[in-house]
C-alpha cells in the first residue's frame, strides 16, 4: 500500500471510532487499530493521525459497551514507541489525567492495561514529568502519589485488575527528586509499605517495579543510615530474595537478620536475573558511605551474598555479586574516599572507565528493556 | 415594674436569730479536737472525694450529687457529667471506677454519636489500662462505627492488638490510621514495632519447626538402626500389642524417644553410627537396681560389671557380689523363662536374641550371685536356657 493510500484507510477509521457510534462497528475499527500498532510502519501511520489518536484515548476510557480494552491495549502498543510520545501527547495532552483517573478507579476493569500505558510513557522525561504533574493537581487532601502507593501496596485494590504495571510506573516516576523525597519522607510511612512486595510471588513485573523504586530511592545517600535503621530496616528485604534455603550453623544463623533466620528447606531465590542484578545493585549503593557499609556488614549481608554467589548461574550477575562481596570484605578506602558517591573521578579516568563499560555491555550483549506490550489481535 | 418592699419580718428574723447567741452557745461549730476531719466533710473545702457517698455520713454531698444526676436534665447532658466523671476518675487512676462512669453515661443512649464516641474510646482506654485487652478492642470497634475518623480510637485499637499479639491486624489498624493523618508519630510507631514483632514471631514459628523436624529425623534413624539390627521391641504391656500392626509399636517407639525416661536417659547414636542403650540391672535378692545411662552396644557385660562392682555395694550384706561371681539373665515374659547371658558378650549381641524384647526403650537384666542360696531358689522350677 502507498503511503496516501494507507493514510487515507487509516482516516476512514475515524469515523467510527467516535464515540456514540454502534457498539459492533467501534469493536471492529478498535481491532483494527490495535492490529497497526503491533508494527513500526503502523504505529508511525497513526502517529500521524491526531484525530484518531483523540478518539483512540476516548474510547479507551469510555464505559461499556465501548471497546476499552482494545483501545487501551492499542495505547500500549503506541506508547512503547518513544517515537510516539510527542505526536501522542500532543493529539491529547490530557492522556496523562485521564489514564490515571482510570488507573485509580478501583471499579475500573481495565485499569491493568491503562497503567501499562503509563509505564511504557513514563519511561520518556516528557511524558514522565506530564504524569508527575498530573499526580500533582489530584483534588487535595490525598496527593495523587499516595493514592498510587495506595493502589500498589493494597492486595484487592481494584478486584478486576492486579495492577502489577504499577509497579514499572512508580520506578520511573522515582527518577525524579519530588517523588524520591514523597517515597522517603520520614514523617510518613511510605518506602516501608513497598517492601514486602519485593516478595511477591505473582507478578515479576511488579517485583521488578517495586526494587527499580528502591535502587532509584538508594541514591539519596543522606537518607541511608536511616533507611537501613529499625525505622525501615531495608536490608532485610533486599537480601531475602537473594537468600536460598541455606543451612547455616547456630551462630552463623543469629548473626543474620530476623527475616532470614531459619529459612524453611523450599526457599526460592528470586527467579529473574534482571531482578537479583537490581537487589544488588542496590544494596551497592547503600554501601556508599562508611556507615552504611558497616551496617550492611554488620546485618550480615556477607553470608548471604557468599551463598548467592556460589548459585548463581547468570554470570553478570555473578560479577555484580562479586564486586559486592569484594566492598564488603575488602578494606576500609583512604580519607576523601568515604562516600563512593560524592567522590569527584578525574575526567580522563572517567573517559576509561566509561569505555571499559562500554566494551563489557558490548560482550554481554545486554539488551534494552523492552518494556509492557500488549498482545496483538489478529487483523479481521 | 415595681420596686419590691425589703420583706420587714425577714430582717427581724435575722436579728433575733442572732440575738439568741447572746445567751445561748453556738452548737453548730467544729469541735476543737476534731476540725479537721469535719472541715474535711464540708464539700467545698473537701481535699479528695470519698469513694462512696453515704448520704447518712455526708448529707451535704449526697445532695450534690443528686443535683448533678438529676434524672430531670437531658440525656445529653448526663451523658456530659458522666464522661467528665470519668475523666477525672482516670486522672486519679481509678480505672474501674472511670469504667463505671462511663458505662453509665453510655447508659443514657444519648442522641449524640461524638459523645458516644468518646465515651467508648474513654473507656476502651481504661480497659486497655486494667489489661482487658478485648473488651477495649470492642470498645473502639464501637467508637470506630459512631466515628469512622476517630484517631484515638484507632490508635487505641491498634495497640490493643498488639498487646493481643495480633500483629497483622495491628499493622492493618495502623494503616487505616494513617490514611486519616499520614503523618500520626503514634501510629508510625506502632506499625513499626508491630511489624517487627511479627518477623520475629514468624522466626520464632520457622526455628521451631525446623528443630521439630530435626527431632523427627533423629528418631526415625533411631528407629531405623534398631530395625536393621532386627531387635524387637515391645510396648508397656506386651499382650495388648501382640495383634496390633508393627506401625503402632514403632509409634510408640517414637513417643518413647521423644520423652526421656524418669532418670534422663535416652537411646542415643554415635558419630559412627553405633547405638547406645539405657540398661536397668535389677538385683532380685536386695531389691536393689542400676541405672547404666549409656551402654554402647560394643561393650561388653562384664566391662560394666567390672566398674559397678568395683566395690561391693552397700546392700551387699554378704559382700559376694563380685564380678566373677555375678550372673546375669535376662526374662522372656512372655514364655516365663530366663535366659542365661555370658558375661563376655557385648550388648547388640544379647539385644539381638531372637527371644529378646526390648521394653519401653530400656534393655533390663536381672543379675545375681550364681552360687548363692538365692540364685539357686529363684531359678527353681524355671526354665533356663544358656545363650551362646
Amino acid at each position: 500500500m502507498s503511503e496516501t493510500s494507507s493514510k487515507a484507510e487509516a482516516a476512514k477509521l475515524l469515523p467510527f471510532l467516535m464515540l456514540g457510534e454502534r457498539a459492533d462497528l467501534q469493536a471492529a475499527a478498535a481491532q483494527h487499530v490495535l492490529a497497526l500498532t503491533g508494527s513500526g510502519p503502523g504505529r508511525t501511520l497513526l502517529a500521524g493521525q491526531a484525530a484518531l489518536l483523540r478518539s483512540l484515548v476516548e474510547l479507551a476510557v469510555a464505559p461499556p459497551p465501548a471497546p476499552a480494552r482494545d483501545a487501551a491495549r492499542a495505547l500500549v502498543n503506541l506508547a512503547a514507541d518513544p517515537g510516539v510520545h510527542k505526536p501522542l501527547l500532543e493529539a491529547e495532552p490530557g492522556l496523562p489525567v485521564r489514564l490515571l483517573g482510570c488507573v485509580l478507579d478501583p471499579q475500573w476493569p481495565w485499569a491493568e492495561e491503562a497503567a501499562a500505558v503509563l509505564a511504557n510513557l513514563s519511561r520518556e522525561p516528557v511524558p514522565c514529568a506530564a504524569l508527575i504533574e498530573a499526580l500533582a493537581a489530584a483534588e487535595p487532601g490525598e496527593s495523587g502519589l499516595e493514592r498510587l502507593v495506595r493502589a500498589l501496596c493494597t492486595p484487592g485494590y481494584n478486584a478486576r485488575a492486579p495492577l502489577h504495571y504499577l509497579g514499572p510506573v512508580l520506578s520511573n516516576l522515582s527518577q525524579c527528586p519530588a517523588t524520591r523525597a514523597f517515597l522517603l519522607d520520614r514523617n510518613r510511612c511510605v518506602v516501608q509499605r513497598l517492601l514486602p512486595l519485593t516478595q511477591y510471588p505473582d507478578s515479576s513485573v511488579r517485583r521488578g517495579g517495586v526494587v527499580g523504586t528502591l535502587r532509584n530511592c538508594c541514591f539519596e545517600h543522606r537518607h541511608h543510615e536511616w533507611l537501613l535503621g529499625p525505622e525501615v530496616d531495608i536490608l532485610p528485604f533486599l537480601l531475602l530474595p537473594l537468600a536460598g534455603p541455606e543451612d547455616f550453623s547456630e551462630e552463623e544463623m543469629e548473626r543474620l537478620p530476623v527475616d532470614l533466620q531459619y529459612l524453611p528447606p523450599d526457599k526460592q531465590r528470586e527467579p529473574d536475573a534482571d531482578i537479583r542484578k537490581m537487589l544488588i545493585e542496590t544494596i551497592m549503593l547503600l554501601t556508599a558511605t562508611a556507615p552504611g557499609r558497616k551496617q550492611v556488614r554488620d546485618q550480615g549481608a556477607y553470608l548471604i551474598l557468599r551463598e548467592l554467589h556460589s548459585w548463581e548461574p547468570e554470570p553478570d550477575v555473578q560479577v555484580t555479586c562479586e564486586k559486592l562481596i569484594q566492598v564488603l570484605i575488602g578494606d576500609e578506602p583512604e580519607r576523601g574516599l568515604e562516600n563512593l558517591l560524592e567522590v569527584q573521578v578525574p575526567e580522563e579516568v572517567e573517559r576509561q572507565l566509561q569505555q571499559q563499560d562500554h566494551q563489557e555491555r558490548e560482550q554481554q550483549e545486554l539488551e534494552l528493556d523492552p518494556g509492557p506490550q500488549a498482545e496483538e489481535a489478529a487483523p479481521t | 415594674m415595681e420596686r419590691q418592699e425589703p420583706d420587714a419580718t425577714f430582717d427581724d428574723g435575722m436579728d433575733s436569730f442572732l440575738e439568741k447567741f447572746q445567751s445561748q452557745p453556738y452548737r453548730g461549730g467544729f469541735h476543737e479536737s476534731q476540725w479537721e476531719e469535719e472541715f474535711e466533710k464540708i464539700p467545698l473545702f473537701m481535699k479528695n472525694s470519698p469513694s462512696e457517698i453515704d448520704p447518712l455520713e455526708n448529707p451535704d454531698l449526697a445532695c450534690l450529687q443528686s443535683i448533678i444526676f438529676d434524672e430531670e436534665r437531658s440525656p445529653e447532658d448526663q451523658a456530659r457529667t458522666y464522661k467528665d466523671e470519668g475523666n477525672d476518675y482516670f486522672k486519679e487512676k481509678d480505672y474501674k471506677k472511670a469504667v463505671i462512669s462511663y458505662t453509665e453515661g453510655l447508659k443514657k443512649k444519648c442522641a449524640d454519636p461524638d459523645l458516644n464516641a468518646v465515651l467508648y474510646t474513654n473507656r476502651a482506654a481504661a480497659q486497655y489500662y486494667l489489661g482487658n485487652f478485648r473488651s477495649s478492642l470492642n470498645d473502639v470497634t464501637a467508637a470506630r462505627k459512631l466515628k469512622p475518623c476517630h484517631l484515638k480510637a484507632i490508635i487505641r485499637g491498634a495497640s490493643c492488638h498488639l498487646e493481643l499479639k495480633n500483629y497483622v491486624e495491628a499493622v492493618n489498624w495502623c494503616d487505616e490510621g494513617l490514611q486519616i493523618d499520614a503523618t500520626e508519630k503514634k501510629l508510625l510507631d506502632l506499625r513499626a514495632k508491630a511489624d517487627k514483632l511479627k518477623r520475629t514471631e514468624q522466626r520464632d514459628i520457622r526455628k521451631a519447626k525446623l528443630k521439630e523436624k530435626k527431632k523427627q529425623d533423629q528418631n526415625e534413624a533411631l528407629l531405623q538402626a534398631i530395625k536393621v539390627r532386627n531387635i524387637r521391641l515391645v510396648a508397656e504391656a506386651p499382650g495388648e500389642d501382640e495383634d496390633s500392626a508393627s506401625e503402632s509399636v514403632s509409634e510408640l517407639a517414637l513417643y518413647g524417644l521423644s520423652s526421656e525416661n524418669p532418670c534422663g536417659a535416652r537411646l542415643s547414636v554415635d558419630e559412627q553410627g553405633r547405638l547406645s542403650w539405657p540398661v536397668l540391672f535389677l538385683y532380685p535378692e536386695y531389691a536393689q537396681s542400676d541405672l547404666v545411662s549409656a551402654f554402647h552396644e560394643d561393650s561388653r557385660f562384664i566391662d560394666h560389671l567390672m566398674v559397678m562392682f568395683g566395690e561391693t555395694p552397700s546392700w551387699d550384706l554378704e559382700q559376694k557380689y563380685c564380678p566373677d561371681n555375678l550372673e546375669v539373665f535376662f526374662e522372656d515374659e512372655d514364655r516365663a523363662e530366663l535366659y542365661c547371658v555370658p558375661p563376655s558378650s557385648t550388648l547388640l549381641q544379647v539385644l539381638q536374641h531372637p527371644r529378646y524384647f526390648v521394653k519401653a526403650l530400656t534393655p533390663t537384666f536381672l543379675v545375681c550371685v550364681g552360687s548363692s542360696g538365692f540364685c539357686r531358689n529363684y531359678l527353681q522350677g524355671k526354665k533356663v536356657h544358656q545363650v551362646k
